[in-house]
């Protein structure tokens, strides 16, 4: 029962230790530190998703009735798994990323105490618990995005800072009532409000479940509260872009997971206005943030804004509220953030070794640094929903289940915004290849140099990209996993 | 043994001032002994307390000079007994390089035994004659530095508070005219069949000693007198500001709201309904101020404007969980918020910054105090874990219980007000640890956390924000006995 603390807390204790002491002044014994803590917790974590299935350990309680409490749940394990990987490639990316950056050592300690605060909101047992880590996670991530200093990434900190606290504030609010009505926070497959509460208040939580969607979803990305998304990614260094945008950022996503199927649960809130507000919401996201992904110049900047159209077909499929729809959203969140991260450091590689952050500028990057490219292609090609990668087995799986569910005429609207959305992506994502590996003729007349990173950067890219590929090839077992949990929850 | 633990104080202020002390060790050694006497014979008092009232004084009839430890007083009285001593030991380190510091010791030593003379007072001329008092020792203390702004805000502070306490007596009068007893009974002391018609009469002078008392805990339209009273040294207005004189206040219309006139009486009228809607105008109103302040200190004294309002909130939804609520807050918040002015303090008299856009990178140079102040700011804001979010639960789940639509919009106004919180609190601390610029860090200098005397007090403060977050059962059983009347 107790491995679940365990992983939870070595990492953050290993990263306040990286913070608070004064010794690890040589740069290999600080990397080998980082990379023993690392694989550590993410040993501690598989062995607690093996050992601690269906344990719940209560630790104790904040008021009378607010026990701080850890599960593990299917849904635990597939966001503790995706957490897992992507801090993994993305830590060993960093090793080499983070030699041109100052305050090496605070980083690592950020980094690592994210990493737990991830592993505690997967496995937190109630909604109180998950509060709890979902501000601690704003906190603990505030200084990944701050890391260079200077004026423009301490405003860009201060607005995800102030997004974030908002979105939990008005989260928060809701938490007071279901307190009340539902009579416990504790999460529970199908929902904690019963039928009685939920006919006698019926306007009330439909009004505080729209409130709390809203709050989670501004972490999610959701239109109205995207807008600190593409401005705080960016700033981060490459690696930390990469799991800001790839992992924490799915926090909004099992935020709304677990308010939407274990708090509240489909039966009050199916055919509500809440859920077709809240689709309306997500299929403009869609659109929005594909739209301003292609108009914007600046790599980083491009891929934040495709993290805001792509997490909402996250959010879309569970609007859905179909079997069919949250398996592609829960697929999604897996394909996403390998692919993600796996673009965002390709994106830091060509930082890293040629300078250059705008699209137009990577002329013949392809020639330079082929490897790479062809990982972003590949990559690429899974976010748009090209089989056999990844992303196409979500993307169908969203538009079968869309398609099939009663939700009158967005059962169509939504399945033709997701493949307008599809171009969309194809043209802000293959600019980058199609310069890359056809510069043309009079592009560079001396011939291309060799530029590709090291190995150390090249290893974790190709990974998560294999990861993608092999999620499209072979999604039979996932999807079988994925429906037994879902099962249990509509 | 009442009368006992408010004279010492007085009386030791008086000897400090009287008799002169050949070093100034002495003078700490003295004053430090006496206030830490005195705080555990209040406590001594408190845990072995008799339920019987002594009464000092009799005037014509029913009015008298008396007093008694009853569970609200208990809270007060140990909420400010425990705090004076790290104060004290704060003021100590603080006031070395400032003037007239005997003078300052007189009447800060005093202003303790002032304090819990309002918070061991039996019925409301008791209290009222105390608070008063209260006024006019701290006088004295805001007007300190002598400069012309000084003398400005203590001038100000003095007509506001005097004026203050004459609404207040007029609720007192009606009090005694319509109460059926003469001491606080919890649940009120109106007598139903004299006021007969009367009850809207009732209701207004509940308003308007509602005011009058709400002076002292800087409710909207007469919150001014607050932040200019930053002028003070720290420590008064740390633990005067923050604590014993602002929640004197708020103390006092808890007695008012929940001894005097009763909630049954009060609930659900159009009295209630006003002074809610000016708490929840005032928590916004005093964050927002708060924001747009640059003066670190003034800052911090608009947030008590704040959250003084948030126990005020506690109070006007008037029910045992708003009570409770209010009484968390009330102790809560005190802790919090005289961490959060200490720090403040070290940063001025350690590095002589006084506005927030000075504070670029001094986190790193005072790593102890910023790091003090953050868990300060968290608390504030309500991080779980932390003594706001446990007293922000209680206030937002006693409007949930409450039923009352207009609680709930309390509720908004409470978070609305944390979200603010979050911005002033946090940019300053953004400020000491990320510099937007490079500048700051230069000319920064010899700059160092201050000594034991100073870290002493925080690291305490600090300790049970952090205790109170994860661990408030017993205390909350506590308070939650007291709105029940056990106590």
């Amino acid at each position: 029962m107790y491995y679940m603390l365990y992983a939870i807390c070595f990492p953050v204790l290993t990263g306040l230790f990286l913070l608070v002491f004064r010794g690890l002044k040589n740069r290999k014994s600080l990397l080998l530190f980082t990379a023993a803590a690392l694989a550590g917790a993410s040993a501690l974590v598989v062995l607690a998703l093996c050992l601690g299935q269906g344990g719940m350990l209560t630790l104790f309680n904040l008021t009378e009735r607010l026990p701080v409490m850890f599960k593990v749940d299917g849904v635990s394990v597939v966001f503790s798994v995706m957490t897992v990987i992507v801090f993994l490639c993305a830590g060993f990316f960093s090793f080499s990323y983070m030699e041109h950056e100052q305050n090496e050592k605070r980083y690592y300690g950020y980094y690592l105490i994210v990493f737990g605060v991830l592993i505690a909101l997967c496995f937190a047992g109630n909604l109180i618990t998950f509060y709890m880590f979902f501000e601690a996670l704003t906190l603990a991530s505030l200084p990944l995005v701050l890391h260079k200093g200077g004026r423009e990434a301490v405003m860009a900190g201060l607005k995800y800072l102030f997004y974030s606290l908002s979105g939990a504030y008005s989260a928060l609010f809701g938490l007071y009532f279901i307190e009340r009505y539902g009579n416990t926070l504790t999460f529970s497959p199908g929902g904690v409000i019963s039928a009685e509460m939920a006919a006698k208040y019926n306007g009330l939580l439909l009004g505080i479940a729209f409130a709390m969607l809203i709050g989670f979803g501004v972490k999610a990305g959701m239109f109205p509260m995207h807008a600190w998304l593409p401005t705080a990614h960016p700033v981060a260094p490459a690696p930390a872009s990469a799991v800001l945008s790839a992992v924490i950022v799915k926090a909004g996503v099992l935020a709304v997971v677990r308010v939407v199927y274990y708090i509240f649960g489909v039966s009050f809130l199916g055919g509500s206005w809440v859920q077709y507000a809240w689709m309306s919401l997500t299929l403009a996201t869609v659109f929005m943030g594909s739209m301003l992904a292609y108009r914007e110049p600046v790599l980083k900047k491009r891929l934040a804004y495709s993290t805001v159209s792509q997490l909402s077909y996250i959010l879309f499929g569970l609007s859905v509220m179909d079997k069919e729809a949250v398996t592609g959203s829960l697929l999604h969140v897996l394909c996403h953030s390998f692919i993600k991260a796996a673009l965002f450091l390709c994106a830091g590689g060509i930082i890293f070794r040629t300078g250059k952050t705008r699209v137009e500028e990577l002329r013949g990057i392809g020639k330079e640094m082929p490897a790479t490219i062809w990982c972003y292609t590949i990559a690429s090609l899974g976010l748009i929903g090209i089989p056999p990668m990844g992303g196409f087995v979500s993307k169908w799986y969203l538009a079968v289940g869309a398609l099939g569910a009663g939700i009158s005429w967005f059962s169509w609207i939504g399945p033709v915004v997701l493949l307008v959305s599809a171009l969309l992506t194809a043209g802000y994502l293959l600019p980058v290849v199609v310069l890359g590996f056809f510069p043309g003729e009079d592009a560079c007349p001396g011939g291309w140099e060799k530029k590709e990173p090291s190995l150390l950067m090249r290893i974790p890219i190709f990974v998560l990209t294999l990861l993608s590929v092999v999620a499209g090839l072979f999604p039979g077992p996932v999807v079988d996993y994925l429906s037994r949990i879902i099962e249990k929850i509509i | 043994m009442i009368l006992l633990v408010i004279l010492i104080p007085v009386l030791a202020g008086a000897a400090v001032f009287l008799v002169p002390f050949k070093r100034r060790s002495y003078m700490e050694i003295f004053l430090e002994a006496a206030v830490i006497i005195n705080s555990i014979l209040v406590w001594y008092l408190l845990m072995h307390r008799s339920e019987s009232i002594f009464t000092l004084a009799n005037f014509t009839g029913n009015l008298s000079i008396s007093f008694k430890v009853d569970g609200l007083g208990m809270i007060f009285a140990g909420l400010v007994s425990a705090l004076w001593p790290f104060a004290t030991l704060y003021a100590f380190e603080y006031m070395a390089r400032e003037e007239h510091e005997r003078m300052f010791f007189m009447f800060y030593t005093m202003t303790y035994g002032v304090a819990l003379g309002i918070s061991l007072a039996a019925n409301l001329l008791t209290m009222y004659f105390f608070y008063e008092l209260l006024t006019l020792v701290t006088v004295p203390l805001v007007m300190h530095t002598l400069t012309r702004e000084a003398i400005l805000a203590s001038r100000k502070y003095l007509y506001y508070s005097l004026g203050g306490a004459a609404f207040a007596f007029i609720g007192l009068i009606f009090v005694i005219i319509y109460g059926a007893a003469t001491e606080f009974v919890l649940g009120g002391t109106l007598d139903l069949s004299k006021v007969g018609e009367r009850g809207n009469v009732l209701l207004l002078v509940y308003v308007i000693a509602f005011m009058g008392f709400g002076v002292k805990a800087a409710v909207c339209p007469f919150n001014s007198w607050l932040p200019q009273a930053g002028v003070a040294p720290t420590p008064v207005t740390a633990l005067l500001h923050a604590v014993a004189v602002v929640k004197s206040g708020a103390f006092a219309i808890i007695r008012l709201t929940y001894y005097s006139f009763g909630t049954e009486f009060l609930r659900g009228t159009w009295a209630q309904y006003v002074v809610m809607v000016i708490v929840m105008f005032t928590i916004v109103y005093g964050c927002s101020r708060a924001v747009k302040e640059t003066h670190l200190k003034r800052r911090l004294a608009y947030s008590t404007v704040s959250n003084l309002s948030y126990i005020l909130f506690g109070v006007a939804i008037m029910t045992p969980g708003g009570m409770v609520g209010a009484l968390c807050h009330l102790v809560f918040h005190a802790v919090m918020k005289i961490s959060a002015f200490f720090c403040a303090g070290a940063i001025m008299h350690q590095a002589d910054r006084h506005y927030v856009h000075e504070l670029d990178g001094l986190g790193w140079r005072m790593p102890a105090v910023f790091g003090v102040f953050t868990v300060s700011a968290l608390a504030l804001m309500g991080f779980p874990g932390l003594a706001g979010f446990v007293s922000k639960w209680y206030l937002a789940s006693a409007a949930v219980e409450s039923g009352n639509s207009l609680a709930y919009g309390g509720i908004a106004c409470l978070l609305a007000s944390a979200l603010l919180t979050a911005i002033y609190m946090l940019t300053v601390v953004v400020r000491g640890f990320f510099p937007a610029g490079e500048a700051g860090s230069k000319e920064l200098g010899q700059v160092r956390d201050p000594n034991w005397k100073m870290l002493l007090p925080l690291f305490v403060f600090t300790g049970f924000i952090v205790l109170f977050g994860l661990y408030s059962g017993p205390v909350v059983k506590f308070f939650a006995d007291v709105a029940a009347g056990i106590y």
